[in-house]
């Protein structure tokens, strides 16, 4: 039995993460252990990158059976899709270690971050919706160690809040699967939870089929977070370490936006087309709704949580919009998100760590004292305002275009959104950084090597993904194409 | 001779049954330590575990020593799956008690025997192919547990608990034989298999005598597995049992239990099952509900298992339901949610019942803060055991609600799947809540002292069982010829199948 390549990249953090937690080495040993296993997946996937073939079709397929009985396999591929995410995860995952480097002491947090990667690969390419759900939930344990044990504030109550809130997502969706699956063995006479087999179902009923559809949607909504479902969000946001918000903002809630795209339009696509135009008007109301949110919020920290969820909300529009443009835009914005987000949340990491405080009014003149810190607070702000020149400004110019083409009237509408967001993050750069107060920010030191070596990728690719846009677009465009003409049959306008 | 080789399929039973008066016999004598007995005990149930593996994997059905036992007694695939499970689940027990019983001095060598009776009834059980035998059987294991709780006499609760189940277990006993005289009354029969042929010959007819009867005897079922509205005794008697026999009762019982009910339900019961199935929905609904309800409200860590251990049998109950249209996976989703419920039940109960020491008896949620950081291998085998009765992926409790949530979806009732689910989403509440504490909070060290460290048979099984419960959850042919998810599903169909071989 051979060992594929993605194999490789999802178990290599796990028998790392195993090794370290039985062998009594010292947190410092461990943390360059993870670091290490951090960069050998992004030579891995740099490796799938340049192998990847430009067609819509799953590549790096692998297939064992698992549960016989049911016609369970451990089956993973990656097309377009996936690889745009799996390269974002070996980039930002290395660069999150080094501004981690110094502050985070314990060793049990370098292992539930190799757990987590873990996690999150397995979900990104399994093909089997049983494998599928299998790491979608194993990707949660892991984070509700590192928010239980590293969190802040009333870490314990918010732990519990996003994991029972997140497994009732999910646990609706596993009754959609086994449903699928079901169905699947009545009409054909034989088990199989694969997604290639699912999707030649044609005995559900509408009724049952919106259900299914919603039982999905619920648990990507969750995850996502897209408004009415961000419940959990603020609280958990507030009182995760660094590490944990990072992970949750810039990863793991793209998985939400993945799954959607992987799953729901080939298993559902003329539900797909139909319920289009509720979620594209609910994910712009969520940009507008958050963006209100975090105008009002004067901790920063939660600020930047509800502008990420705004920002998730402009992406699931543009999913949404049923046209290249849209959903190149959203491929985009996922990674211009993730890494601008990514950034500014280890950035107020830097800051909390410094100063110990969170409240806008009690920062400001901070450019001064730290130069560094500023010049990549700059960076990542415009690109998550969308400043020209920024790969932000891509993703947003390309997914309000899509919109414009699927509704002129939502177009309009999310063009205008935008600039809520460049008022607020602008104020924010204004009042917290700019601006000389009378507050003590004394305690603020400006980034350290390690810290900027860790910044320095994303400040790069923010500003070339920014300038030559067509380079990263054309791996993935034939996926989305494949998913838009073939699945949806919608051409490409 | 060929009496002597039928007599071979019987081995396990009979090698229970000796052992049980054999120790018996021996214990006056004062020579014999505790020690000793326990260990005893062990061989006998690992002889007849073996005698038992002899016949396992095979199809067959034979009716043992037809000219003495008449039709009483039956032996197939499906008995000696039962009796495999039941077996285990006595070793385990015997090796988990080990260092409680080492501790708590006031047990006698008697309670030994007793637990090989109680062992040898729950067996017979599943071997009846008879109403009266399976009564016979049921208060031999009952009798012999109702001793087992309240062994520790200057103890209240224990006592209070062992009349409180006594007392209601007789009752629900009595409904079973007031059941098996209906059925005789209607029927003319009280032999399995015998009554399913004698049913179909009635049908068409007035069969309400023998839906009384059989009603009555589910009465009885539904109390030994604590579904509601007879689960109140529940979460006293297992609070005031002594914890390895909490254990067993959660885990053991409710197998043997099962075993004998499905058979009846499957083969005998089948012409006229349809007519339960509104009330058992009703009954399904009302025992997730309250049993959440009471696993949400509880302080206490014992309690909360007890009461947890009802909302299993909820879904148990959902797979239940199922037979009537999904008949082969159904059945074997319950046989293989009994091994995933009763090795985890076993492991939390069988760690708990090591770590409670002889002063500080530790059962609340309170006493476990900060358990992880002074004892960091116990508090992961008692989050694996949390996360699988949890039902989270990668445990052993996640493929077996898989099992029965898709024979219940593939039965038609979706709608008691979604209602399994809302129940398992509301569980993550509390079993997480202890894993938060162990984990989330410092601990303060003195407090630990008195902890015994991982040494000895007891922590020795229960790790076997924290790897069984992952390996129950990812198994598979990865290793070749070792058993894993595929081998348990497969011998659970066979033993299904030989039910139906006449």
């Amino acid at each position: 039995m051979s060992i594929g390549i993605l194999s490789i990249i999802i178990f290599l953090p796990m028998v790392a993460a195993f090794i370290l937690m039985v062998t009594p080495l010292p947190s410092r040993a461990t943390r360059n252990v993870a670091f290490g296993v951090s960069l050998a997946i992004f030579a891995l996937a740099l490796y799938i990158y340049t192998h990847f073939e430009l067609s819509g079709l799953i590549q790096f397929k692998e297939f064992y059976p698992w549960i016989k009985s049911y016609g369970i396999s451990y089956s993973l591929g990656i097309d377009g899709f996936s690889l745009i995410i799996l390269m974002l995860i070996a980039t930002l995952i290395p660069s999150a270690y080094l501004l981690l480097w110094k502050n985070e002491r314990s060793k049990s947090y370098w292992i539930s971050m190799l757990f987590i990667q873990s996690g999150i690969s397995g979900t990104l390419f399994s093909l089997d919706l049983f494998l599928f759900y299998f790491f979608w939930e194993a990707m949660l344990l892991p984070v509700f160690m590192i928010i239980g044990l590293f969190g802040s504030g009333n870490r314990v109550f918010s732990t519990l809040k996003i994991t029972i809130y997140t497994i009732m997502g999910s646990l609706f969706m596993f009754v959609s699967i086994l449903y699928l699956g079901v169905a699947h063995y009545y009409e054909f006479g034989m088990w199989s939870f694969a997604l290639s087999d699912l999707v030649n179902i044609t005995t559900i009923a509408r009724e049952q089929k919106i259900l299914l559809f919603f039982g999905f949607m619920l648990a990507f909504a969750i995850k996502i977070p897209l408004f009415p479902f961000h419940s959990w969000l603020l609280q958990t946001y507030s009182n995760s370490p660094t590490g944990g918000v990072f992970l949750l903002s810039s990863i793991m809630a793209k998985l939400g936006v993945y799954a959607l795209v992987r799953f729901m339009i080939p298993l559902f696509p003329d539900l797909f087309v139909e319920f289009s135009f509720y979620f594209v008007a609910l994910g712009i109301f969520g940009l507008v709704y958050f963006g209100i949110a975090a105008i009002s919020q004067m901790n920063i920290k939660k600020m930047f949580a509800y502008s990420s969820a705004s920002h998730l909300g402009f992406i699931t529009a543009g999913v949404f919009a049923l046209n290249l443009q849209g959903m190149m835009g959203s491929a985009f914005l996922i990674v211009a998100h993730a890494i601008a987000t990514g950034g500014l949340f280890l950035l107020v990491g830097v800051m909390e760590r410094h100063l110990g405080i969170r409240s806008l009014s009690a920062l400001g003149g901070i450019a001064e004292r730290a130069p560094w810190f500023t010049l990549f607070f700059a960076i990542m702000l415009f690109c998550t305002v969308g400043i020209p020149g920024t790969n932000g400004f891509v993703a947003e110019l390309l997914i309000v275009l899509g919109i414009f083409h699927y509704n002129p009237y939502l177009g309009v509408l999310s063009a205008l959104t935008v600039l809520v967001a460049a008022s607020y993050m602008f104020w924010v750069f204004q009042k917290a950084i700019l601006v000389k107060s009378d507050n003590n920010v004394s305690n603020m030191k400006d980034l350290s090597l390690h810290e900027i070596l860790g910044l320095l990728p994303l400040a790069v690719l923010i500003i070339a993904m920014g300038v030559y846009p067509d380079f990263f677009l054309y791996k993935i465009e034939p996926s989305l194409q494949h998913y838009l003409i073939d699945i949806l049959h919608v051409g490409v306008k | 001779m060929m009496q002597w080789i039928q007599l071979g399929y019987l081995l396990p039973l009979i090698i229970v049954g000796s052992g049980a008066i054999l120790l018996m016999l021996l214990s006056p004598l004062e020579r014999l330590s505790m020690e000793r007995f326990s260990l005893f005990t062990f061989l006998i149930l690992l002889l007849a575990l073996g005698a038992d593996f002899y016949h396992f994997g095979e199809l067959f059905t034979s009716f043992p020593m037809q000219e003495i036992f008449s039709k009483m007694l039956i032996v197939d695939s499906y008995s000696v799956y039962f009796d495999a499970l039941i077996l285990s689940g006595a070793l385990v027990t015997s090796l988990i008690g080990t260092h409680y019983f080492q501790i708590k001095r006031h047990f006698k060598k008697e309670f030994f025997s007793l637990f090989l009776f109680s062992v040898f009834g729950m067996m017979l059980l599943v071997h009846a192919n008879e109403l009266l035998t399976a009564f016979i059987a049921l208060e031999i294991a009952s009798l012999a547990l109702y001793v087992m709780i309240g062994f520790q006499k200057i103890h209240d609760k224990r006592v209070e608990a062992s009349y409180q189940y006594l007392v209601l277990g007789s009752i629900s006993g009595a409904f079973f034989l007031l059941g098996t005289a209906f059925i005789y009354a209607g029927l003319g029969t009280t032999i399995l298999g015998d009554i399913g042929k004698a049913l179909d010959l009635l049908m068409g007819k007035d069969v309400s005598l023998i839906i009384i009867g059989a009603t009555f005897i589910l009465v009885t079922f539904l109390f030994k597995i604590s579904a509601f509205p007879f689960q109140n005794w529940t979460i006293d008697v297992y609070d005031g049992s002594p914890l390895p026999v909490t254990a067993f009762m959660a885990a053991t019982f409710k197998v043997a239990i099962f075993g004998f009910v499905l058979r009846l339900m499957l083969i005998d019961l089948d012409p006229i099952r349809d007519i339960w199935d509104t009330l058992f929905i009703v009954i399904i609904l009302a025992t997730l509900l309250y049993g959440t309800f009471l696993a949400i409200i509880q302080e206490s860590l014992k309690r909360m298992l007890a009461a947890s251990s009802i909302v299993h049998t909820g879904y148990l109950l959902i797979a239940f339901v199922s037979i009537g249209y999904a008949g082969e996976s159904a059945s074997s989703s319950i046989i293989y949610y009994l091994i995933a419920y009763f090795l985890s039940a076993m492991g939390a109960f069988g760690l708990i019942s090591y770590i409670a020491a002889d002063e500080h008896i530790r059962v609340t949620y309170e006493d476990f803060r900060g358990f992880a950081h002074v004892h960091p291998y116990m508090a992961a085998m008692l989050s694996i055991f949390m996360l699988s009765l949890a039902g989270i992926p990668s445990t052993i409790g996640f493929v077996g609600k898989f099992y029965i949530f898709t024979g219940a979806i593939e039965a038609g009732y979706t709608f008691l799947a979604v209602c399994g689910i809302i129940a398992t989403f509301i569980s993550i509440y509390y079993y997480f809540k202890l894993i938060a504490l162990m984990y989330f909070y410092p601990a303060c060290e003195s407090e630990w002292d008195d902890v015994p460290s991982l040494r000895g048979i007891t922590p020795i099984t229960i790790g076997v069982i924290a790897i069984a419960v992952i390996w129950g959850g990812i198994g598979n042919t990865f290793i070749a010829y070792f058993p894993g998810v595929d081998f348990l599903i497969d011998t659970a169909r066979l033993s299904y199948m030989s039910l139906f071989i006449k």
